[in-house]
Order: C-alpha cells, then structure tokens, then sequence
C-alpha cells in the first residue's frame, strides 16, 4: 500500500515527472537560447515559473464555465503522469503493464491535447476559440502518423504491451535499427503533440495572442505548463522505450543514467528543430504531414511486415 | 509561513512576465522596448519574457503619455492582469508627459492613470535603461520581503 503511494506520488510517479519535466523545460530553454548566441535563463527559471503562476491570482471569465474551466488542467497533468506508469523506463518491465497498454498509453498521451480543446473552448473568448479549433485539427493531422509508427515496431515483437516489446527488443539486439524512419516520423508528431514551433500554431503568439492559454492565468495556467513539461518527458520515454530500447539489464543505477541520456536526447532534438524552423501555417501543416509524414509512417509498417516474414518464423 | 512568503516572493522576482502596451507614444520607445526582448540585450537570463495576454503578464510596460482615446483601453487592460501587478513606465513622455505635455489630447503621463511602479525616463529611454529600471523595480521588491507583496493597485488610486 505504502509502495504503491511511493511509486505514485513520489518515484517514478508525480514528483519525479514534475522534476525532470521542469529539467527537461530548462534544457530546451538554455539550448534553444545557446543556439540564438546568447546566455538564457538560470537553472532554476522554470522553477521560478511555475511557483510564481501557482501564487498569482486566477482570473475566471464570467462568460466561462468554471467547473470545466478548472478542471482541464488537473485532468491534463493527470493524464500525463498516468501514462508513465505503463512504460518501461530502465527497466524491462513498466510499473504495470498488460497486453494493450501501448494502446492505452497513446489514448491518454491524447487527452492533453483535448484538454487544451475543451479548455479554449469553455473560456469563450475568441482568440481561445481560434487557438482550439487550431489545436484539434492539429491533432488529426499528426496523431495517424504517429499511432501508425508506433505500432510497427510492436507488429515486428509481435505484442502490444510496452514491457514485452523491451524485452523482445532486448533479446534482439539491433532490431531497433530497423525502426529509424518510425523513429524520425514519431519526433515530428511529438513536435506537434507537444505545439513546439513548426507546430505552434494552436498558441501561435504572434497571430492569436496565446491560443488556447489566452484566458488562463495564475495556478490553471500553471498546471498546463506543467502538463506540457510532463507530457514533454513521457512523450520522450515513449519514443524511448519504442524507437531506442537498449541498455536495459545492465544495473538499475546505470540503466536509470541511460534512460536519462535517452530522454534527453530526444529533448535536445526536439530543441533544436524548434530552432530551425519557423511556424507552419495550419493549412501548410495538414499538406506536410498527410503528404509526406503518413506516407513514411506506412513506409515503416510494410519494411516491419517484411521484416517479420522475414527474421521471425 | 515566513518560508513559503520567502520563497514565493524569490519566485516573483525571479519570473516577471511582461506586456508591453503602446499608450500612444511616438514609436520610438516601443522600438527601444522590442529592442531589449533581442538576443543582443538576452532578457530571458532575468527571467523576463514577452507576454501577448494581460492575464499570463505581471509587468504592465507602457510607453507613451496616455492619450485620451486610449485611456479606457488601457484601464481596462491592467484590470485584465491579475494580481499582483506592476506598471512600469517607458520614457519621458509616460512619466510625465513629456513633449507632449499639456496637449489636448493627452493625460500627460501613466500616473494621472494607473499607479506606477517605477519611472524609465529618456527620450527614447534606451534598452540598457530599460534592464536596470526593471532589475531595480525587481530590487525594491527584495527589499519589501518582509510584508505581504502586493501591487500598488490593490489599495484603490
Ligand atoms: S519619450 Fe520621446 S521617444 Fe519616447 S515616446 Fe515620448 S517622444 Fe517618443
């Protein structure tokens, strides 16, 4: 019971999320500052954020509905952390797993994005409006790609739960090379599930003020920038455990450095096409991502059948 | 309780998101504003970012002597910010008037309007300016610790 509530709110449950998300927030800051050549923000700025927003006042718009308005965040941070439970950090095994969860852990990885509908929608002001609409059509346009090359590596393990997928993958070593194309078209969905520039448009400040966010403030703005900070690193552990499933069975405290460096990894990555790239417009991110991203996503799932008729009898 | 005060006024000072709002100044100050948010000037190592809504700001950067058209707007703006909040006004023309003062149309000055925090004067006030009336806007705040922050506007003007 204790160690349930250990593993749930402090270990590898909310806490450590909430820590490392922030570092992997910093990491993004300083790289992305780094690479425009100037200094960026101290170590403890998201930090600063964070408890500054949560002391600040909310401000509820009387035309909202507050009930929902106030619970998109808690249920967005919920969702978040509750998907680190069923992937497999350094270990082969996940917290909890079962046949399916790979399913289930790409569902509630969707739910944020929802949240941050519902929540522009209920706080009824039009540039929120704007930022929503923005947002769910955003999520059609990556989350096929992205259901589709991740689940091509579990074609080739022949399973659909996380845990057996490592441990099929550890058990044969350089599998994973197979899966690069998958890997590349999962962090270009990443970057739009977690709206980082290419695709930022549903927060698109220049164009409608803050999207989404635009009537949040104080502590619900402040959960949905923790959200994103947790949805960023469990997104990160996901491509992780898929796309680079190596260095499991070597020690806990080695195997936890490795998950970290592979987290990061992907966090710098995702920092750096951030740097390169300016916003695409809604209508240029639909043509991009059906044209091109779904295609190679396909391409992943024919080379993971042949494959599979191939090297697995 | 002395900790959590502690803490989340170092949170503050170390966090302070700004909007900047034309009150009718003659661009140049504005330009000097945008200016300093560059990598050349690096806000962000005080934690300072450029905000677009009121509700996600705690600085209120204004330039300009307050005409008399933007007058509501900008009222309603700052009531649009949550507390607490800071105004900060941006060259001489917002701190007193400035070459405009004594127009027709102007207010002369962000205090005829709204309780200011601190006063940037220059004309334009430069961007280096501009960073050390913040980061001592930030300092006065450190030095208040003691009591319960508050924005000057929550004691009604
Ligand atoms: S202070 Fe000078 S530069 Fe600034 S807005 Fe007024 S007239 Fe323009």
């Amino acid at each position: 019971m204790i160690a349930a509530f250990f593993n749930l709110l402090i270990f590898p449950g909310f806490l450590f999320l909430a820590i490392f998300g922030l570092a992997a927030e910093y990491i993004d800051r300083i790289i992305y500052a780094r690479l425009q050549n100037r200094m960026g923000p101290p170590w403890f700025q998201p930090l600063a954020d964070l408890i500054k927003l949560i002391a600040k006042e909310d401000v509820i718009p009387c035309e909202a509905n507050p009930r929902m308005f106030k619970m998109m965040p808690i249920l967005a941070l919920t969702a978040a952390v509750t998907a680190s439970f069923y992937i497999p950090l350094w270990g082969e095994r996940a917290l909890f797993s079962f046949n399916g969860d790979l399913v289930v852990v790409l569902y509630l990885l969707t739910i944020p994005t929802l949240t941050f509908f519902l929540g522009g929608w209920y706080s009824t002001s039009l540039f929120s409006k704007i930022g929503a609409m923005r947002a769910i059509t955003q999520l059609f346009a990556y989350e096929v790609p992205l259901f589709i090359c991740i689940l091509a590596p579990a074609l080739l393990a022949n399973t659909w739960s996380l845990s057996e997928m490592a441990a099929f993958y550890a058990a044969h070593p350089f599998y994973w090379t197979f899966n690069l194309i998958g890997f590349g078209v999962a962090l270009i969905a990443m970057l739009g599930k977690l709206e980082k520039v290419p695709f930022d448009i549903p927060e698109a400040e220049t164009e409608i003020v803050a999207g989404t966010f635009t009537e949040y403030s104080g502590k619900l703005l402040g959960f949905f920038k923790l959200a994103i900070d947790v949805e960023a690193v469990v997104g990160a552990s996901l491509l992780a455990a898929v796309f680079l499933p190596f260095g499991y069975g070597i020690g806990s405290y080695l195997g936890f450095v490795i998950y970290v460096a592979k987290v990061l990894f992907i966090i710098c990555l995702l920092a750096l096409s951030r740097t390169i790239f300016a916003r695409l417009r809604i209508d240029q991110m639909m043509e991009f991502c059906w044209k091109y991203v779904a295609p190679l996503a396909f391409v992943q799932l024919v080379i993971d059948l042949a494959l599979k008729g191939v090297l697995i009898r | 309780m002395g900790l959590v005060r502690k803490i989340v006024t170092w949170a503050r000072i170390k966090s302070p998101w700004i909007i900047h709002f034309n009150t009718g100044a003659c661009n140049a100050c504005d330009i000097e504003i945008v200016a300093a948010l560059t990598p050349r000037y690096d806000l962000e190592r005080f934690g300072i970012q450029l905000k677009g809504t009121p509700r996600h700001a705690d600085v209120l950067v204004c330039s300009g002597p307050v005409t008399k058209q933007i007058t509501p707007r900008l009222k309603r703006i700052y009531e649009q910010m949550p507390e607490p909040k800071f105004v900060v006004a941006v060259g001489t023309c917002s701190c007193s008037g400035g070459v405009f003062q004594g127009c027709y149309n102007v207010e002369s000055g962000i205090d005829e309007v709204l309780p200011v925090s601190a006063y940037i004067p220059g004309c334009p006030a430069s961007p280096k300016a501009i960073i050390d009336g913040v980061t001592k806007l930030l300092m006065s705040l450190e030095d208040k610790e003691g009591s319960r922050i508050q924005g000057p506007g929550s004691g009604k003007k």
